[in-house]
């Protein structure tokens, strides 16, 4: 896997990657703020293209990232290299009817998983840290944080119907 | 003052029609200017506001293609940029006095002719590679470095063509001066600078606006080419925070420059009938002949085969905006006459070619065999976006 890195004059910064199997994916990231991304097939000599705004990049990197992503289900995984590898995930879900109406105080969240509910997204509106006495409701997104572990405790736990 | 007006409302309405469209917006300027001016319906005239304006057009390009500059980077890269640069240079400079001197023009217009001949549009071929998605091909990078050679050279003929008279020797000397002070400034004052560029009031369009008409009336005052202070002006700017100054300076840019472009076209005499219009014509035809041959040259050269001859040839036949400024400076009427039609011909020309280069190789395709668009002709020396 040979990467490389060029600026180009005028035009903004190149990214090229050549895999193991001689395929080649090249991103530009343009003045203008967006992204060109190229792939060359390595038995071919036209290669593809993709124009992406910044925060489409962003979403193709997190799926590159291998991290999970649905359409209402998203997570993205931060690890610290300089913290002994700690790596923490924060993942989204859609409250079901099992959690719906029922406050975080009830649920146990934290108590029972580790998981730490930072966010709630009903509707238009944003709900940021939610009070214990926060009731749910059927479609709120919540975002949550935790080890890869706890989040699966938590699916296995709480969110299952 | 409804002159200007008329014209600006114009470039808007073939802004909108060219960037619908994907077609390169200068050409349609100047052919706006022209339908509007002294050659067509004589609708606008030049007067004091529009010269201030069109003067602000052609400073504020000169400056962003300052900015664009970075020594280190080209030190680095000299060795990819100088031979194809230097074939483009020799190529094109003589081919284009030669045609323009045998056609007639005395020998300073045809020298003058020479390098708006040579001088590519680094706008179009920015924007060519970009909207034609060829940036992958290998041919890219040596088009993106052509262009950079050919400001040099601009840069180096503007330091030295300088209309202010006085001595040669007098001239360097007071331009080591003011280089010297400005570097100094810039280095001392650096933080100073650098904090004012952070604020979010109107400090740094003012600043950024006021430096370098600043700049231009000292050199002015003093005697040295303001054209070439103002270019290494921003080339000094850019070691500060090159993106926050082309951030500040960009709506001047964008607005005066298709001023300069509008009143360039309307003050072109194009039925002066000084030079015969078939001989200008001629040039234009020949103009894209011309860096044909430099691209097939350079395409052999540095890539080894047609293919890529042509891709550059098509991304650089275009002249533009930086051939318009040599006719601006120094043009007499018949010389901006024949610059305003070969920057026409050529862009338009230039636009359709670049594409269709896949099909212009295919036809060149018993030539050689076609070659992977494939990476790795310059070993990257910087790497990482730290100073784009």
């Amino acid at each position: 896997m040979a990467l490389r890195s060029i600026n180009l004059p005028g035009i903004g910064t190149k990214y090229e990657l050549e895999t193991e199997k001689k395929d080649v994916v090249a991103v530009f990231f343009l003045k203008n703020g967006n992204i060109q991304m190229y792939t060359l097939p390595h038995d071919s000599s036209d290669p593809g293209v993709a124009e992406l705004t910044s925060a489409e990049a962003r979403r193709l990197g997190t799926i590159l990232t291998g991290a999970i992503m649905e359409a209402d289900r998203e997570s993205v995984e931060i690890a610290f290299s300089a913290l002994s590898d700690l790596r923490i995930s924060i993942h989204t879900y859609t409250i079901g009817k099992r959690m719906a109406n029922k406050s975080l105080e009830e649920l146990q969240i934290r108590a029972r998983t580790g998981v730490t509910i930072i966010a709630v997204s009903r509707g238009e509106k944003n709900v940021i840290n939610p009070p214990p006495s926060f009731v749910f409701h059927e479609g709120d997104t919540l975002v949550a944080i935790g080890e890869t572990d706890q989040l699966k405790t938590f699916e296995r736990e709480i969110m299952v119907d | 003052m409804e002159g200007i007006v008329l014209a600006l409302f114009v470039c808007l309405i073939l802004a909108l029609f060219t960037k619908r469209f994907a077609l390169p917006s200068i050409p349609f300027y100047i052919i706006a200017g022209l339908l509007l001016g002294e050659s067509g319906l004589e609708l606008v005239a030049a007067d004091e506001i529009s010269r201030f304006l069109t003067d602000l057009g052609l400073l504020f390009l000169l400056f962003f293609m300052g900015l664009e500059i970075k020594p280190g980077r080209i030190w680095r890269n000299q060795s990819a940029f100088v031979s194809s640069g230097l074939i483009d240079l020799h190529i094109n400079m003589i081919l284009g006095f030669l045609v323009a001197y045998v056609l007639g023009f005395s020998l300073f217009d045809a020298v003058i002719i020479a390098v708006a001949f040579y001088i590519s549009s680094t706008a179009m071929a920015v924007t060519s590679l970009i909207e034609n998605h060829k940036l992958l091909l290998r041919e890219s990078e040596t088009v993106v470095w052509l262009m950079i050679f050919e400001d040099i050279v601009l840069i180096i003929f503007l330091a030295f063509m300088g209309n202010s008279g006085g001595h040669p020797l007098l001239i360097v000397v007071k331009i080591c001066i003011l280089l010297g002070a400005i570097i100094a400034i810039t280095h001392f004052g650096r933080h100073y600078l650098i904090s004012i560029l952070k604020r979010e009031d109107e400090l740094p369009v003012l600043l950024t606006f006021s430096a370098v008409l600043g700049i231009a009336a000292l050199s002015n005052t003093i005697g040295v080419p303001e054209s070439f202070m103002v270019i290494a002006f921003g080339t000094i700017l850019g070691t500060i925070d090159p993106i926050a100054f082309e951030i500040h300076s960009r709506p001047f840019k964008d607005v005066f420059l298709v001023v300069f472009f509008v009143f360039f076209g309307i003050t072109v005499n194009l039925s002066s009938g000084a030079i015969p219009l078939f001989a200008i014509i001629a040039i234009s035809l020949l103009a894209i002949l011309s860096k044909f041959l430099s691209g097939m040259a350079i395409g052999r050269y540095i890539h080894k085969n047609n293919h890529s001859g042509i891709e550059i040839w098509s991304n650089t036949a275009s002249r533009g905006e930086f051939s318009i400024a040599i006719a601006a400076i120094y043009g007499s009427a018949a010389v901006s006459g024949t610059i305003a039609t070969m920057v026409i011909i050529t862009s338009i020309i230039g636009a359709f070619a670049a594409k269709f280069s896949g099909r212009i190789q295919k036809k060149f395709s018993s030539l050689g065999k076609p070659v992977r668009p494939v990476p790795g002709t310059l070993e990257t020396a910087d790497s990482g976006r730290k100073d784009d």
